[in-house]
């Protein structure tokens, strides 16, 4: 399916496709340059070629599998590939299979600031910023127009305000996790507006009361895979009512109400700052716990999901700090660990069930 | 925050007579046991005999360890990683805690599953760095078997060794509700672009700032141009150390470095750091002088790429050392030489950009294999062993090419060994030894 | 004899188990039977068996276990809700439950009015669970029923690190080259098992320590875990039957 829509992008639209490897990056840039993003979870499932031997066991499934893709030939369909800094295993990943074979077309490298909200991150993130733009410029063939920049980046406020609707509504949203998942994580390769049609078509289930009648559950964690956890969820009588996601929810930006666009650089500087806390931009752990403290809180959820992929040190280091947040809290919490399997083990599903059965029951006593 | 004089006493006492007093009796103790009854039975030793320097090596560092139990409360205190420019904060009087050396110290003497076990019950999993591990397990419990450690005023992370010490640092920072600095040293593919040089250097300047704000004192500009001095001439020295082995036989064993670059990794900057190197590298060219080695029978001369196996440095260096292989060289030890010829102490910040950015850990894969190639020709190896480090995913990820790569060039046995650099229960000792004797056996 | 309420079924991944409880909650029939691949047609057997000692037929069915969805209109619950209604059942307090099987280990926090108030279960790998001690016992020919004997008979634990069971094997291979005395060796895995499961308890234990579960069996084991979590452990009557009764209460 992704492979004929990257082709009728191309051949439509004259878009050149770009592979770009988890979390963050300033999608913006593509758009205005029409390019196409083509997000890499992994994929799921077993490694597609033996490169994936190329690195130990102990690495993440995400990289050992993205290895695996790229090295075969499968994403070839992209005219490079960028890889954003998000770990260690990633920035591997980067100087293994462009330098040492597995990838051969261009690539490109984006560095966010570890330093926090100092004056030197403001400055290096426009720089690194401008440096990111000038070689995709130079991948698409033109120059990068402020006003086309501008015109993204609203675009992009558009995309983002529609799943901040259906996030923050999910009570009010008919639609069940399998679907609203699936609409949401199409936005990791559709071209942007194809995207905020879908979108904007389901904003129009929000009902105006609550239809979702199951237990509610905060989920937080690096990637909702396999898909299958949700029917699981959903069988069992839990729906998720607060996302925090590294893929999906906090990639959700809630600007600042007046956006300055003169600038449009200082705009996508402002969004940065502005994106929910993450670990993998090294956002400070104590303002992470209170947001996610908060999340819960303003949900109304009855329990918290942990979800994270084994090896995954950004966000294993937080699990902790997010244990003892939600303790804290009186909060019953699942800790589920992955290995980018296309289906929940029974032992997982049992978990799960057995989670939502205790929290149905408090709820119930409540 | 208060610091008083008492205290201030008690730190440099600590630290100037007690701490050399204490390693001094320690030595006594041990040679008194020594000159006990013989052990009837026992093999002779394969190794030359021991460097005189190891004893002023552990006067060295129980002093370090020992000041620092007096030392929060008395000076400014910092917490930093291994690779964070601590010149910067020496004109300050810092004290400086290195948890990674602190972690190391305890996988030696065997704590870490403890530590560890208190921290997973917490929610850290088993699969993250065991250093960290370790450090945040002995904050948690206080259990640490250097008596005391004392509690950070500041804490220091560059991210030029991985992304773990942030995340390592950020948790830290959590729980001690004290400053966490953190010095973004963008990965090197290539060439740094310039804007990450500008990017560091204006990070530095942010950092001396802060670091004058938390100890209430002002960097003078030529106090630390003579740290910087010392740092470099120190790094250097360090090299001298290492680079002896290139002589047949190598006067120590790569192992021994191991241990030996306590001092430069924790003391970097310090006049008693030099002291030492100067003294360890007069007895080791001595020893090559008169053809001493630091294994009786060196045969064959190999690499060691990766962190040590802190807990079974002994026991690997027995079994190969029995068998007439040493390693001369590792990447690891090899690090904290690179530098000194980056640091310039006219200087000290650009230089400092330039020579914390471009650390073997911070830079891509062609420019480690060239490291490794040129170690490999340097100290004429017949072979390497890979260490793939199940804690240290930034020092692991390529070696699996890397392997085969150094084996195509360079006509070398190249061996990929499993393990962990601290926490033994990610170790099989009888599938290890396995796999090393093998592998010393493919050279008959 | 008092009249049968409702039936619970079991399925493990080694067992399957029935029983028929009264209105109070005591066991009025049981049975146990290998677990047969076709659950489907062995839980409708073994209900029908249940029925017709009994004497009646129709009684509402709660299953329970990994084949817990396949046992025929039965209302499906997880092992984890229902070994804390029938541990509440039998014991009446609060408590923390640890029910060691074959293939997983959980830990359950017993609320006061019987309802889980947390869990935790080993991860995937076999090293905190029944299966863990099974290979390695088997690969010192050690019988079952001679373990808890060699354990008492033991001076000291010789310490075995590896938690792993791939590890562990070998370890304690060498360690049996090394001379060191089997019933040391089987001590000290014992008692790294038992630490394994006393980190997945955690710290704050409320209440009573219960234990479930066919590993229960293995006095040993129990005494490890006691020593583990520095409190004593009480092992429920019919440990393999716990879930059963959870399962039937469900649906009283
Ligand atoms: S799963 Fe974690 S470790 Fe793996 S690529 Fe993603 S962020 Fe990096
Ligand atoms: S061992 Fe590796 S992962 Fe751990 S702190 Fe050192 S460089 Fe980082």
């Amino acid at each position: 399916m992704r492979h004929a829509y990257i082709a009728k992008q191309r051949d439509e639209h004259g878009r050149k496709a770009v592979a770009v490897l988890p979390v963050h990056y300033p999608k913006e840039l593509f758009t205005a340059l029409d390019l196409l993003a083509v997000e890499m979870w992994g994929p799921p499932g077993a490694p597609v070629s033996a490169d994936a031997g190329r690195v130990q066991a102990y690495v993440c499934a995400v990289v050992r599998n993205a290895l695996a893709f790229l090295a075969s030939g499968r994403a070839d369909a992209c005219e490079a590939v960028l890889f954003p800094h998000t770990c260690d295993s990633i920035q591997g990943l980067a100087t293994l299979v462009t330098d040492f074979g597995g990838w051969s077309k261009p690539s490109f490298v984006f560095q966010h600031p570890r330093g926090g909200p100092r004056p030197s991150s403001r400055a290096y993130y426009l720089s690194e910023l401008g440096s990111l733009a000038d070689g995709l410029a130079g991948l698409a063939g033109r120059p990068l127009e402020p006003e086309k920049l501008r015109e993204a980046v609203r675009l992009h406020r558009r995309i983002d305000a529609a799943r901040a609707a259906l996030l923050d509504g999910r009570r009010r949203l008919a639609l069940d996790d399998v679907e609203l998942y699936r609409l949401l994580r199409r936005g990791e390769w559709l071209w942007p507006e194809d995207h905020l049609a879908e979108l904007e078509a389901a904003t129009a289930r929000l009902g105006p009361s609550d239809v979702q009648r199951g237990a509610p559950v905060l989920i937080t964690g690096y990637v909702p895979e396999p898909g299958t956890l949700f029917e699981v969820l959903c069988d069992a009588g839990a729906f998720v009512v607060a996302d925090d996601y590294a893929a999906v929810g906090r990639r959700v930006v809630r600007p600042p109400a007046a956006l300055d666009l003169a600038d449009p650089f200082h705009a996508l500087a402002e969004l940065y700052w502005a994106a929910p806390p993450c670990p993998t931009r090294a956002s400070d752990q104590v303002g992470r716990m209170r947001y996610l403290a908060e999340l819960y809180r303003r949900s109304g959820a009855a329990g918290v999901i942990v979800h994270e992929q084994k090896f995954c040190e950004p966000e294993l280091f937080d699990v902790a700090a997010v244990k003892k947040t939600f303790a804290g809290l009186g909060a019953k919490l699942l800790y589920l660990e992955g290995e980018l399997e296309t289906e929940l083990s029974g032992q997982a599903t049992t978990r799960l069930e057995a989670f939502v059965e205790m929290i149905a029951a408090t709820a119930r006593v409540a | 925050m208060s610091r008083s004089i008492g205290r201030r006493i008690e730190f440099e006492v600590a630290g100037r007579v007690v701490g050399p007093a204490l390693a001094a009796f320690e030595r006594a103790k041990k040679l008194a046991r020594r000159r006990g009854p013989g052990r009837p039975g026992k093999k002779s030793s394969p190794f030359g005999p021991p460097l005189e320097a190891t004893r002023k090596l552990k006067e060295l560092m129980t002093t370090h360890y020992l000041a620092g139990r007096y030392a929060d409360g008395a000076v400014p205190v910092a917490w930093v990683t291994s690779g964070f420019p601590v010149e910067i904060l020496r004109p300050l009087g810092y004290h400086a805690v290195y948890p990674e050396n602190h972690a190391a110290l305890c996988s030696v003497q065997r704590v870490v599953p403890e530590l560890s076990d208190a921290v997973e019950k917490e929610g850290y999993a088993r699969d993250l760095c065991s250093y960290a591990r370790t450090d945040l397990g002995s904050v948690l419990t206080g259990k640490t078997p250097v008596g005391r450690l004392p509690k950070p005023d500041l804490l220091c992370c560059c991210t030029n060794i991985c992304q773990t010490v942030l995340y390592w640092y950020r948790a830290l920072a959590a729980h001690f509700g004290v400053p966490l600095f953190v010095l973004d040293t963008p990965y090197v593919y290539g060439q740094a672009p310039g804007h990450h040089r500008t990017y560091v250097r204006a990070q530095l300047e942010e950092l001396v700032g802060i670091a004058e704000r938390v100890a209430g004192k002002r960097v003078e500009p030529d106090e630390l141009e003579a740290v910087v001095r010392v740092a470099r001439d120190g790094t250097r020295l360090w090299g001298e150390c290492l680079a002896q082995s290139r002589a047949r036989p190598a006067p120590w064993t790569g192992f021994d470095g191991f241990f030996h670059i306590a001092p430069i990794v924790t003391l970097r900057g310090t006049e008693a750091c030099n002291a030492y190197y100067r003294m360890l590298r007069d007895e080791l060219a001595h020893r090559v002088a008169r053809g001493v080695g630091g294994i009786r029978d060196e045969r064959h001369r190999l690499l060691w790429d990766n962190l040590p196996v802190w807990f079974d440095v002994r026991g690997m260096s027995t079994l190969l050392a029995e068998r007439g292989f040493n390693f001369v060289c590792t990447s690891y030890t090899n690090a904290w030489a690179e530098a000194g010829s980056r640091i310039d102490p006219a200087d000290p910040i650009g230089s400092a950009v330039l020579a914390y950015t471009h650390i073997i850990l911070n830079q891509d894969l062609p420019n480690r294999l060239d490291i490794l190639r040129r170690l490999s020709r340097d100290y004429s190896v017949d072979g390497a062993v890979l260490h793939s480090d199940r804690s240290c995913k930034p020092y692991s990820i390529g070696q699996i090419d890397l392997k085969q790569r150094l084996a195509r060039e360079l006509d070398i046995k190249v061996l990929v060994l499993e393990a962990d650099h601290g926490d033994p229960r990610a170790y099989s000792v009888e599938q290890g030894e396995g796999r090393l004797t093998a592998f010393m056996e493919s050279f008959a | 004899m008092s009249r049968a309420v409702a039936i619970g079924v079991d399925v493990g991944s080694t067992t399957c188990k029935g029983v028929a409880i009264d209105a109070d909650g005591a066991i009025v029939a049981h049975r146990v039977e290998p677990t047969h691949p076709r659950i489907e047609e062995q839980t409708t057997r073994v209900v029908a068996a249940l029925e017709q000692e009994l004497g009646t037929s129709g009684l509402p069915v709660g299953s329970t276990g990994y084949g817990r969805k396949r046992v025929a209109r039965a209302r499906a619950l997880t092992e984890i809700t229902c070994h804390a209604r029938g541990a509440y059942k039998l014991v009446g307090t609060a408590g923390v439950l640890v029910d060691m099987g074959g293939q997983d280990t959980k830990v359950i926090r017993i609320g006061k009015g019987g309802d889980v108030a947390d869990f935790a279960m080993n991860d995937k790998c076999a090293a905190g669970t029944g299966r863990f001690l099974e290979v390695i016992l088997g690969r010192l020919q050690v019988r079952f029923e001679d373990v808890a004997a060699l354990v008492k008979s033991a001076t000291r634990a010789v310490p075995v690190s590896s938690t792993c069971t791939v590890f562990a094997e070998s370890e304690v291979i060498s360690l049996v080259a090394q001379g060191e005395p089997l019933e040391g060796i089987v001590r000290g895995l014992h008692q790294s098992l038992a630490s394994r499961v006393a980190a997945l308890a955690g710290r704050e234990l409320d209440g009573e320590v219960l234990m479930s579960g066919g590993v229960a069996l293995n006095a040993a084991m129990v005494d490890a875990l006691a020593s583990a979590l520095r409190r004593p452990v009480r092992v429920l009557p019919t440990p393999q039957l716990v879930g059963a009764i959870g399962a039937a209460l469900s649906v009283v």
